[in-house]
């Protein structure tokens, strides 16, 4: 049986396929496709099935079942089934990861945590109605200090003096970042700063869950090393991070249906 | 789901409520607004007074609100406020009950609260009932007592009326029959699948309190009679209990979206919910006396210790076969968010999952909160 999960993101839309014969044998997916949603998810949506068809070298006429979920999953007229991106993830780490019991997942608009147990959602808390612990708010921050969100984290980890940020408002910390830069401080240890915060945010999430081992970091954010070092350091463990982490919520779509 | 002609009547009751009032104020009779489970309908109507709930539901009225209050306090009190302080100078239309009322009868409850009926005492004469917030002791009761007897006296100046023991006894009486009414309705509930949805339950449940005694016993009656003759279609939906925060009318947010992503709401602990009718009064007793021991009971999240909510809780999700508990809080209540933690250690203790959803009036967090019900839906099932 061949599926395909697609996830609609609010930055950025996946797509995965799998075959279910295939992975009686191996844990490879067939193909992963990724496209920015930009302003049409439905177009985005198409693209990246199309993307991952091509690149899976079948057509569409042989994909059995199609999965969708993230924040368009609902307008994705062409697939059979929306699932949540949380139930998404929890299955697509579970596949990878079969000791999971945790998943932190930053996504572009929300943060999320989840509790898993055998592959099954048992808790969750997610941080909305603010962009405080999301990758907005690296996204905005980074751009007060004139770097790009892909070398924040790398940036930080040669900070000597992580700077302290204190303001859990997206604007408002822009703004604490400008300020710190008047006051000279390195852009290294402004950078670890603001990534701490967003780690520290992150982890009083994950306590109040009760997240305490085998947890999984997801989600494009978790692609930076400096992000997932801070994490690690404030919860005091070492993070399980897949090699494509942002594509575990499609994967776990596509796995919906696959025991 | 089954299209309840009561349902429908319901809700174009609005009007017919408003002139029936109107008449009532031509004709000399006293109509009073108030905010509030904790103060007895008994004495108003003993009174020979009408009264109307003046909670906000709406979220237009909440700018005409932030003129004069704070703008991170709860929602349901910008509302009311901007409801009953809206002088029509803008765009902005308050429902008619607003403006229809000889006094307000508040309650120290929440911060809030208390402080919006010092601002609100300048547009409407307002009387405040204090409430001690440590129930469990007799001097507290004491307390109580005497703070009813001045609210009875203070109808009594307001009608010109007397209160006697008599029209008390038989307004308990009415009163709990209203209660005994929802009582069988919410049995119904306990029917797996359920005839009713929680949506159209909270329909009854938000109008209790504005329209007249006699008209809320007809609906239910004839809610009843319809809800018992129902077979209901056979799939099983998780079944939910919200807790928590008032739904004041106009608000059916958070239900909608329980009930259209999948789940079906079987009880609500909160004041638009059980409280308003799980206890009864006491009859044949000293009328004031029963009064205050019922009401005094109210688990409202001002009171401490609270311990007995999170009792109700725990039996009602028992009760009612509850898959699993979503957690109801408008944003700055802080009563109710402190207290989710003790609720939420209970349940986890007894195994019955809980969702938090913390929101206001505004529209903009649908699809956010929408995402979080989805997966506790899968979650469920």
């Amino acid at each position: 049986m061949i599926s395909v999960g697609i996830d609609a993101g609010s930055a950025t839309t996946k797509a995965v396929l799998v075959d279910s014969k295939v992975m009686v044998v191996s844990k490879n997916i067939i193909a992963c496709a990724i496209c920015p949603t930009g302003f049409d998810f439905i177009a985005a949506a198409q693209k990246a099935y199309e993307d991952v068809i091509e690149k899976a070298g079948i057509e569409k006429k042989d994909v059995d079942n199609v999965y969708s979920t993230g924040y368009g999953r609902n307008s994705i007229e062409f697939a059979d089934k929306a699932i949540s991106e949380i139930t998404a993830h929890a299955r697509g780490v579970y596949y990878l990861y079969p000791d999971v019991k945790g998943i932190i997942d930053i996504g572009g608009q929300d943060s999320k945590v989840i509790s898993v147990n055998n592959g099954k959602v048992s808790d969750f808390l997610m941080n909305d109605k603010c962009a405080a612990g999301t990758g907005k708010f690296l996204e905005y921050t980074a751009r007060a200090l004139e770097v790009p969100i892909d070398e924040l984290g790398s940036l930080a980890l040669a900070a000597t003096k992580p700077a302290n940020i204190t303001s859990m408002c997206t604007v408002f910390a822009e703004s604490e970042v400008i300020s710190l830069r008047t006051r000279g401080l390195a852009k290294e240890d402004i950078a670890a700063g603001l990534i701490e915060s967003i780690a520290r945010r992150v982890a009083v999430m994950s306590r109040q869950i009760g997240l305490k081992e085998n947890i999984a970091f997801v989600g494009g954010v978790a692609k930076n090393d400096g992000i997932r070092k801070a994490l690690e350091k404030e919860l005091k463990l070492s993070l399980f991070v897949p090699q494509k982490p942002q594509m575990t919520g499609a994967l776990g779509a596509a796995l919906h249906d696959i025991r | 789901m089954h299209c309840f002609k009561t349902i429908e009547d319901i809700k174009s009751s609005y009007t017919r409520r408003i002139r029936q009032i109107a008449d009532e104020r031509i004709a000399g009779k006293k109509v009073v607004g108030t905010f509030c489970l904790f103060v007895p309908d008994e004495i108003i109507f003993a009174a020979g007074a009408d009264r109307v709930i003046l909670c906000g539901g709406k979220n237009d009225t909440i700018a005409i609100a932030e003129q004069y209050l704070p703008r991170n306090i709860c929602p349901l009190v910008k509302s009311s406020f901007g409801s009953i302080v809206n002088d029509g100078s803008s765009e902005i239309r308050s429902c008619s009950h607003f403006s229809m009322v000889d006094m307000v009868v508040a309650e120290n409850t929440c911060d809030s609260k208390k402080k919006m009926y010092e601002l609100l005492e300048e547009y409407v004469p307002t009387y405040v009932i204090d409430l001690p917030q440590r129930p469990d002791s007799p001097e507290a009761l004491q307390y109580f007592l005497q703070e009813l007897e001045k609210f009875k006296s203070a109808m009594e100046k307001l009608t010109g009326n007397k209160v006697t023991s008599e029209r008390l006894q038989q307004e308990i009486r009415s009163s709990n029959e209203i209660r005994q009414l929802f009582h069988k309705l919410y049995e119904l509930r306990k029917k797996d699948p359920v005839p009713i949805t929680g949506l159209d339950v909270l329909k009854i449940l938000q109008k209790q309190y504005f329209l007249s005694p006699h008209a809320v016993k007809e609906y239910l009656n004839t809610l009843i009679t319809e809800a018992e003759q129902i077979i209901p279609d056979g799939k099983h939906k998780p079944r939910i209990m919200i807790t928590g925060c008032p739904m004041s009318g106009g608000n059916t947010k958070v239900p909608d979206i329980i009930e259209s992503r999948g789940g079906i709401i079987v009880a609500e602990e909160s004041c638009t919910g059980t409280r308003s009718f799980l206890d009864l009064v006491e009859e044949n007793k000293d009328p004031m006396l029963a009064l205050a021991r019922r009401y005094i009971r109210i688990p409202c999240s001002c009171m401490s210790p609270n311990d007995r909510r999170t009792d109700i809780i725990l039996d009602l999700a028992n009760d009612f076969n509850v898959d699993g508990v979503v957690y109801y809080t408008l944003q700055f209540c802080h009563g109710y968010n402190i207290e989710k933690n003790k609720v939420q250690q209970a349940l986890k203790k007894a195994g019955i999952p809980m969702l938090f959803i913390e929101t206001d009036y505004s529209e903009s967090d649908i699809e956010q909160i929408g995402l979080r019900v989805d997966a506790f839906m899968e979650m469920l099932s």
